[in-house]
């Protein structure tokens, strides 16, 4: 993947604070899932690599992946224990402040990073670079070989492309 | 054949020109000054009431940080003026957000804004601010305004524990100026367990009509309801977006958000917003047109060549004598123009079109509208060189043709 076409995401990576006024809207039961601010923050003192989840409320594969994929024991197990959870609502008015000073909502972050559908992940390295983005539904044994790609380092020398061929 | 290919092209090209004919745009005219680092402006109010005209006075509103924290600010331009006036900050608390902006008559203007959390409106006539004053009893946001004559309409959404509510006022002046709430009721008749968000309020000889995004059952819908006793009491609310559920097991529709609504001609309305029931192409721009209490059936407002691409932030405007128009920013040719498009002769949308002013290098989004009488139409809009980069505000205006 050309990492040029995820610039924009990889802008989130200092977020310096963020303010919420609302609920979020519908990350998967039995995960920890943080605002985006947290989740950098804590990604980055932790040097663990983050999981980000553009959702949004009411979106009809979300609910069938949080149902056929989230409530798999061993990835909830893997994404809870390796890495930091962050969500954002594509049609949310929250509060975020991005890397450059400017504050805007999680729904205009969505739209300016170009995020056609939900869900959308994108997974980032332990030292909060963009790596790769996903759309649509996923099963349990894809998201597996994405956790995979990041956590055993792979991204250093392939790309996803050609990591996932050789499973 | 070859005659065949040259009628074809003339054909594609000119029925946009047509439809961008319907008004010559002057040079732009900026708002705010040049772009400071770490300075950004925003046009994200509910329902994108950011510019108002009164008499020979076009009034516009936003928020900046430019002060070290975010605050609502007004500037004003008279009728085919050269340069805006001077900067007059609005806010008064430590951090102020979603401003709109309504006309009265003579000149008159009203701003309503949420700030610490709060709602407040205040009223300008001849650069003069009023006193502020609190519409908001809880926590509150999302305030959106509308005017007919020399009356004053507002809608916000307050939030107490886990229970929202959205409330309309009709709001009355003094000599001075001075606000005070003269009805107030609540939209929906009891408090949500579900946020209600962005709501938007129109006026006309018909009555008040307001139109928001509903959490209630566990996806995001637009509703909308009528008052004919200038918000004594609302009816019950119905869905203004259609449906296009029951794909699957999970589905219950598809997105849709950020609803703009205006009154046009003496009667009627017009709503725009953001929907996904194009898939995984991104949003697309709808509309319903309504009259009295009721909305008619949904319509896809940008034309076919819009259709592979997502569509953002919609703005409506109308006027009096029966125009309106629908405008928004989409990347269709490569970074961020704002576009629009007119109802036509035949009943449905025409071909849309990027005012010269507001597209080309850099990134254009985040319009608000408005029509004069004359059928003239007044634009303000975002302007960045890049997408990180700090903001400008610019105007434009349209002359009727």
């Amino acid at each position: 993947m050309n990492l040029r076409k995820l610039y924009p995401v990889s802008f989130i990576l200092l977020l310096l604070s963020f303010f919420t006024s609302e609920l979020v809207a519908a990350p998967p039961e039995g995960y920890d899932f943080l605002s985006l601010n947290k989740a950098m923050k804590q990604s980055a003192s932790e040097q663990k690599p983050m999981f980000l989840y553009f959702g949004r409320y009411g979106c009809s594969t979300c609910r069938k992946m949080h149902k056929e994929v989230f409530s798999d024991a061993g990835l909830n197990k893997e994404l809870s224990e390796k890495f930091v959870l962050a969500y954002v609502d594509t049609e949310s008015g929250n509060r975020i402040r991005l890397p450059n000073g400017e504050r805007t909502t999680e729904m205009q972050f969505a739209s300016r990073n170009r995020i056609l559908g939900t869900p959308t992940f994108i997974y980032f390295s332990p030292d909060q670079k963009a790596l790769f983005k996903k759309a649509g539904f996923q099963t349990i044994d894809t998201m597996g070989l994405y956790n995979d790609f990041v956590l055993e380092g792979h991204y250093k020398t392939s790309k996803l492309k050609e990591f996932l061929a050789t499973k | 054949m070859k005659r065949l290919i040259t009628g074809l092209c003339l054909c594609f090209f000119l029925q946009p020109l047509l439809a961008s004919e319907q008004w010559t745009f002057n040079k732009k005219i900026a708002v705010t000054a040049e772009p400071v680092e770490k300075v950004f402006h925003h046009l994200e109010g509910a329902g994108r009431k950011h510019i108002a005209i009164s008499d020979d006075s076009i009034m516009v509103v936003w928020e900046d940080d430019h002060s070290g924290d975010p605050q609502i600010y007004l500037n004003s331009i008279k009728a085919g003026g050269s340069s805006f006036s001077r900067v007059l900050q609005v806010s008064t608390g430590v951090e102020a957000y979603e401003p709109a902006i309504a006309a009265l008559t003579g000149s008159k203007f009203v701003v309503a804004w949420e700030q610490d959390g709060e709602v407040y409106a205040r009223s300008l006539l001849d650069q003069q601010l009023s006193t502020i004053f609190k519409l908001s009893k809880n926590n509150a946001s999302q305030v959106s305004l509308a005017t007919m004559g020399d009356k004053v309409f507002a809608v916000w959404r307050e939030q107490q524990g886990r229970s929202w509510s959205l409330w309309a006022a009709q709001l009355g002046l003094d000599s001075s100026g001075l606000i005070t709430v003269l009805k107030k009721s609540r939209v929906e008749p009891e408090e949500l367990s579900t946020p209600v968000l962005f709501p938007t309020i129109a006026v006309n000889e018909a009555g008040l009509m307001v139109a928001w995004e509903d959490r209630e059952y566990g996806h995001t819908r637009l509703k909308y309801s009528a008052s004919v006793n200038e918000g004594q009491s609302f009816s019950e609310p119905q869905y203004l977006n259609e449906f296009f559920s029951n794909r699957n097991e999970y589905d219950k529709g598809n997105g849709v958000t950020r609803v703009s609504m205006n009154s046009y001609g003496e009667d009627e309305f017009v709503a725009s917003w953001m929907d996904k029931r194009r898939g995984g192409v991104g949003y697309g721009i709808f509309a319903a047109q309504g009259s009295d209490d009721s909305f008619g059936p949904n319509e896809k407002v940008h034309s076919k060549q819009g259709d592979s691409l997502p569509h953002y932030n919609p703005a409506t405007a109308g006027n009096m004598v029966g125009d309106f128009a629908v405008a928004w920013d989409d990347y269709r040719q490569g970074n961020s123009d704002i576009w629009m498009s007119v109802y036509t002769e035949d009943e449905e949308w025409g071909v849309d079109f990027s005012p010269k002013t507001a597209s080309g290098e850099g990134e254009q989004s985040h319009v608000s509208i408005a029509l004069d009488e004359s059928g003239n139409l007044h634009m303000l809009w975002v302007e960045r060189e890049k997408i990180d980069a700090p903001t400008r505000l610019w105007y434009s205006h349209g002359v009727r043709n």
